[in-house]
């Protein structure tokens, strides 16, 4: 999930994975949504590919993407994490918190 | 493993500190600094509001529905609109429950979360999928070695 958190944290990558969400565009395509030159938008698109947020098919000369379910699935496994870390934290203040006050009494 | 639904997380937690210590860190602002966000805003008191900068400007929010200290706090969460995007999950559309349970010297913490898009609403709404990224911002973001863990690590 790493790299999914990496590819998520540039905005324009996001904005990329909102354009793709409902249908398939092909990197020039994507490009003639902002401006950025083509090869940044493939560049992100390869970033998104490898965190497994995007698929790419191909056709014909064409490479097309789209965002992929499947990566909402361990979108929502990271969701668990991230109430993981917040309660693990929250165990550890409280208990430090604790044990100052019994050294305070 | 621990049990998921779609639309909810649930965890289980044990809390070397009593109910009430557990309860302050959870509506005091200074020490929910020290483990949710960066800064917290809050009025604990039924119908109250409350704001958490998160992470860089990403503000969490929603309004406390029923406190029972140090037992019960109920209070709905949300995120708030970032640069006039559309905002699936708004202040107000998801519920968090936390029950402290005395155990021991200690605290039994239950937390809920519902009210949540799942995996399948998330793949067929664009609003889930938007939660979601919005959420992993946050988390990742969350993930930094800058984040304020303790000295002592994990």
């Amino acid at each position: 999930m790493e790299a999914a958190v990496k590819a998520i944290a540039a905005p324009r990558r996001r904005q990329i994975l909102t354009l793709v969400r409902d249908g398939e565009l092909s990197a020039g395509e994507i490009a003639a949504h902002f401006d950025v030159t083509r090869p940044a938008v493939s560049q992100h698109l390869n970033v998104l590919k490898e965190a497994g947020l995007v698929s790419e098919r191909r056709n014909g000369t064409r490479r097309l993407y789209r965002a992929r379910p499947e990566g909402l699935v361990e979108l929502k496994e990271f969701l668990e994490e991230f109430w993981d870390e917040r309660l693990s934290a929250l165990k550890r203040e409280a208990e430090k918190e604790e044990k100052q006050r019994g050294n305070d009494d | 493993m621990e049990t998921t639904t779609e639309t909810s997380v649930e965890r289980e937690l044990a809390i070397d500190a009593s109910p009430e210590t557990v309860w302050q860190f959870l509506v005091e602002a200074d020490k929910l600094d020290r483990w949710f966000g960066n800064q917290a805003w809050l009025d604990p008191r039924p119908g109250g509001q409350y704001r958490v900068d998160v992470i860089d400007g990403h503000i969490a929010s929603g309004e406390f529905v029923e406190l029972d200290p140090p037992r019960r706090l109920v209070h709905t969460f949300g995120w708030e609109a970032e640069g006039g995007q559309e905002n699936p999950v708004p202040p107000g559309s998801s519920t968090i429950e936390i029950e402290l349970e005395p155990s021991g010297a200690g605290t039994l913490l239950k937390f809920r979360h519902y009210g949540l898009p799942g995996p399948e609403s998330a793949a067929s709404h664009s609003h889930g999928w938007d939660y979601y990224l919005a959420r992993l911002v946050v988390a990742g973001r969350g993930d930094d070695p800058g984040d304020n863990t303790g000295p002592e690590g994990m």
